[in-house]
This record gives C-alpha cells, sequence and structure tokens, in this order.
C-alpha cells in the first residue's frame, strides 16, 4: 500500500525507506527534532522529496491528483489550526472538503460519514459544542472524527496524544486500535513515549537525526541497551501485565 | 441572507427618498422632472454605489481574515489604502486634484502598486508567509503616510480640502459611470472568490492542514490577496478610505452565523452594503449644512466594537 523508498528532506529526515503492506497500527517514535512530523509531512504530501520516492497504491506520490490522493491519505497536524471557533459537527464535516467540487456543498452522504466518524470516536454527544471551548481529550477525538471522515485509507497523526492527560491518552490510544480494527486502515502516529507506543502498536518505526534505525515490532525493541542507544534513556525493563516496560532507573 | 437582501433594499430604499430634501418615488414617477433629476441622477447613483463599496468592502475584509487566519484583518491591512491615499496625496500635491477622474486613477494604481509591493515582499522560495505578509503591508502604510504628509505640505490649500475628503470617505458626486465600474469589479470579485471558496475556507483551518487536503495553498493565497486587494482599489478610488466596514462586517456575521467562508463571503458582502448605505444616509442627514464624513461614521461605530472584540480574545 505505502512505499518509501530513499526519502530525504532537507532538514530532518535522510534516505528512510519502509514499506507498509496490510492494515496496521504503526508507532513512530524517536526523541525530539529526530524528524518524525517531517517524515509524516512528506507522505502526506504537505513536503515534497528533496530525494527519494514515496508510492501509494503503486503510484508515486507526485503521480496523484492532489484532492483524490487527499480522499485516501488522512493527515492530522500536531497542533491543529483554530482561528475562528467552529460547531464540532462543521469541523467534522470539513474534513470531507477533498470530496467537494468547485462549487457544492456537503450532501446527505456527507453528513452521514461525519456522523460515523463522530460516533467511532465516541464524541456524538460533542457534535453541537464549539471546538475552542472543550477540553485537551474531546477536541483531539473531535479532530480524530475529522481525518476519519475523510474515509482514507493510511491516517498519519502527529503526536496525537502530546497534549492529553493520562486518561485521556488510554482513551485515544485505545481509540487508534479500534479505527484500525473497525475500519481497516493503516494508523501512522508520531509519539516519543516509548512505553505507550509499544503498548498501543503491530509495528514500531524509530527515528534518530533524521534516519530510521529500528523497524520492528515493539517487543523487539523494548530493550534497555536499544533506548540508551537512540534516546538517550537509561532505562531498566519491568515486566507487568505481561509486557515490558521501561522505566528510569 | 434573505433577511439581509431584505434589509439592503430598505436600507436602499430609504437612502434614495431622504436627503438634505425629501423626495418622494411616486412624485419622480409622476413625471416631476427635479424630483426625477434628484431622485435617479443624483441620489440613487450614489446609494448603488454605496451598496456596492460595502459589498466589495466587506467581502475583502472576510477574504483577507479567512487567508491571514487573523481575526483583525481589514481590506487595507496589505498597504492598500496607503498605496491609495499616497497616490491621490501626490496627484494632489502636483495640482492633478482639480481634473476630474484623475485622484480615482491614481489612487487605484497606488492601491495595485502597494499589493504588488507588499507580495513582492513577503514571497521568499516560492512561498508567501501570513506573518511576513502582515508585517510588509504594515511597514509600507508606514511608508506611505510619510509620503502623504510631505505631499500635503507642498499641496496647495485649495486642492488640499478636496483631498482630505477623499481621504475621509466621501461618496460625493457619484455618477452612473462610476457605478457601472465599481459594479464590474464587485461583480468579477464575487465569482472568482466564489469559485475559490471551497478551497480558501480550508486555509482557515492551517497551511499544511489545507496542503494535506489536496489545496493548492500558494495558487489560492495569491488569487485570492490579489483579487480582494484590486476590488478594494477600486472602492477606494470611488469612495476614498472607508475604515472598519472590512473588519467589523465580518464579525458581525460571524457572531450571528457561524458557517464558514462560503457562507461567509455573500453575507459580509450584504452585510457590508446594508453598513455603507446607512452610514452614508446619515452622513448625508444629520448636519443639512455640510456632509460629513462616511469613514468617520463607520469608524466611530468601529473602535468600540473593535476594542470590545480586543477585550473578549485572549
Amino acid at each position: 500500500m505505502l512505499d518509501v523508498r530513499g526519502v530525504q528532506f532537507t532538514y530532518g529526515v535522510n534516505d528512510v525507506t519502509f514499506q507498509v503492506t496490510e492494515p496496521q497500527l504503526i508507532a513512530l517514535v524517536g526523541p525530539n527534532g529526530s524528524g518524525k512530523s517531517t517524515l509524516l509531512k512528506l507522505i502526506a504530501r504537505v513536503l515534497t522529496p528533496s530525494r527519494g520516492e514515496i508510492a501509494f497504491d503503486g503510484r508515486l506520490t507526485g503521480q496523484w491528483n492532489p484532492k483524490e490522493y487527499a480522499r485516501s491519505v488522512g493527515y492530522l497536524p500536531q497542533e491543529p489550526d483554530t482561528t475562528f471557533s467552529i460547531r464540532a459537527i462543521d469541523l467534522v464535516l470539513s474534513g470531507r472538503a477533498p470530496y467537494l467540487s468547485r462549487f457544492s456543498w456537503e450532501s446527505a452522504p456527507d453528513d452521514r460519514a461525519a456522523e460515523t466518524a463522530l460516533a467511532t470516536c465516541d464524541a456524538s454527544q460533542l457534535a453541537e459544542r464549539y471546538v475552542d471551548e472543550m477540553s485537551g481529550g474531546e477536541r483531539q477525538r473531535v479532530f480524530l472524527a475529522r481525518v476519519l471522515a475523510g474515509e482514507p485509507r493510511l491516517i498519519l497523526l502527529d503526536e496525537p496524544l502530546a497534549s492529553l492527560d493520562v486518561a485521556h491518552m488510554q482513551q485515544v490510544s485505545a481509540l487508534l486500535r479500534t479505527i484500525v480494527r473497525q475500519t481497516g486502515a493503516t494508523v501512522v502516529y508520531a509519539t516519543h513515549d516509548l512505553n505507550w507506543a509499544a503498548a498501543y502498536s503491530d509495528r514500531m518505526l524509530v527515528m534518530e537525526r533524521g534516519s530510521l534505525v529500528a523497524d520492528a515490532p515493539a517487543a523487539d525493541l523494548m530493550r534497555p541497551d536499544f533506548v540508551r542507544r537512540y534516546f538517550d534513556f537509561d532505562a531498566e525493563l519491568v515486566t507487568a501485565n505481561g509486557r515490558a516496560w521501561l522505566v528510569p532507573r | 441572507m434573505l433577511v439581509l437582501m431584505a434589509l439592503l433594499l430598505v436600507a436602499m430604499e430609504v437612502a434614495t427618498v431622504n436627503g438634505s430634501a425629501h423626495v418622494s418615488l411616486r412624485a419622480a414617477l409622476a413625471g416631476d422632472n427635479i424630483a426625477r433629476t434628484i431622485l435617479f441622477d443624483v441620489r440613487l447613483p450614489r446609494v448603488v454605489l454605496a451598496a456596492l463599496v460595502g459589498a466589495i468592502l466587506g467581502m475583502a475584509g472576510s477574504t483577507f481574515q479567512t487567508l491571514l487566519r487573523n481575526p483583525f484583518a481589514d481590506p487595507f491591512i496589505l498597504g492598500v489604502s496607503g498605496g491609495a491615499a499616497a497616490g491621490a496625496a501626490v496627484a494632489t500635491a502636483l495640482g492633478l486634484a482639480r481634473f476630474p477622474g484623475i485622484v480615482p486613477f491614481v489612487a487605484f494604481c497606488g492601491a495595485c502598486g502597494a499589493t504588488a509591493a507588499v507580495f513582492l515582499l513577503a514571497r521568499r522560495r516560492e512561498y508567501t508567509d501570513a506573518t511576513r505578509l502582515l508585517l510588509s503591508g504594515l511597514v509600507l502604510n508606514a511608508f506611505f503616510s510619510a509620503i502623504i504628509l510631505i505631499a500635503f505640505a507642498l499641496s496647495r490649500s485649495s486642492d488640499l480640502t478636496a483631498a482630505l475628503r477623499w481621504m475621509m470617505g466621501t461618496l460625493f458626486g457619484a455618477s452612473w459611470s462610476d457605478v457601472a465600474l465599481v459594479g464590474a469589479f464587485a461583480a468579477a470579485g464575487l465569482i472568482v472568490l466564489a469559485a475559490l471558496s471551497n478551497d480558501l475556507r480550508m486555509l482557515a483551518f492551517g497551511e499544511d492542514d489545507a496542503k494535506s487536503r489536496g489545496v493548492d495553498i500558494e495558487r489560492v493565497k495569491l488569487i485570492g490577496f490579489a483579487v480582494a486587494s484590486i476590488i478594494t482599489g477600486a472602492a477606494v478610488a470611488v469612495s476614498g478610505i472607508i475604515g472598519f466596514v472590512g473588519l467589523l462586517v465580518p464579525h458581525l456575521i460571524r457572531l450571528i452565523w457561524r458557517g464558514d467562508y462560503r457562507s461567509l463571503l455573500p453575507l459580509s458582502a450584504l452585510g457590508g452594503a446594508v453598513l455603507v448605505v446607512v452610514a452614508d444616509l446619515v452622513s448625508r442627514i444629520l448636519v443639512t449644512s455640510s456632509e460629513l464624513p462616511i469613514g468617520a461614521f463607520t469608524a466611530l461605530l468601529g473602535v468600540p466594537f473593535f476594542l470590545s472584540l480586543m477585550r473578549r480574545s485572549r
């Protein structure tokens, strides 16, 4: 489905190669400034690689019609902008934009997609509320619903857990699993929290200084020597609930 | 939208019939020649022009606020007013203000020139940054104020009165040819901006977000800014600088109707038209011996609103 080959960008991303062939929940981890955001923007077509190629469904990103690509690939920036106050349902509906032609407005199928997306994100009760009056967790669910409303097959989320408290982190992470299971889409999300990434992913991509240094299931990567080397984190491994956790030494 | 349309029609009717002398529509239609001249050759073109200028300012204001993602943006923010006023001031200093049509023409050229300059200053590596645009507009407006002051100091006092009237905003002496010219700009602007509105509204969510949804953001910004500035230039050329309509109206519309740019654009056009028609009417009838500048009236209304807006925003 997604084929990233030797991708490079002037700052931040250096010769990154990986493939996605089946629906997965993929955590993109790495320390701050390791190039996670830039990589997601390259795949979302926000940036153009200075070298290398990205293909989706066998076609290079540059060969896609931009709107058509946007229907297949949804992207949520790290700090989504809402300059003017807007109701949640209108925000989610705006996720249907790639489906609209020049003068057309949203129609019944768009309304249905928006309602379904809100329901998937457990946010139906928020529909009439204004986004700027919501808590961080509510906001994040509404913005996720906006991405889902576009019915993409590849979903790119930049630090979706960053501004959330621990309860909301758990809620949103579980939601990412639900999305992969229910919609059959692949979710790639950036995070710098290794333990969360390990708990909520089928596969981890680890970046360091612009390069992809590891690509493996979480269980293979949760090792103290590994995190010391790439995250400069002096950690100890403990086992709880049948899973490995890294804790500060 | 229907309410605003009805409001506009009522305002235009009242504004046409009322003035320093009350002239009834019935008398004009009955064949009273004086009433006919006053209504159809003096007042009606003025009222229609007021509506067109207001519509343009409303459209331009909503466009700039959406494109710049800045609730405080107004149609003059990219140096349009400064450029137009500097053009008019220089024309006055050169003694050209006595010839009809020169000041509006030079003002229009000044407005377009200023917009182009702001764009060239803000554009870097094929990317136009909103903050740099705002800053360039601000700095250029300051530069133009200096030119205006110098030009005025060098002008003859008899020419100065007319130039000052223009700068304060006035629709005195509006003709049907003004209406046709500004109407063409307003219609063309509305069509282009409406065609762009599905893409343009997405910019309100941030540029990366819009781009990831297939919007060609550089193209949208270029066309949006250029069209909004050119129609503003056309309005400024005939009416002078009428402040706060472009800032105020989109906010009033947003308070009543929480839609996105696609509905904001036509509603702001209608709202702007109503406000300027009413402001023009009040400026004509408040003091019968002289005409008060419309620009002052819209600003009198606009400043308190702007301040309360600023207090409420964090």
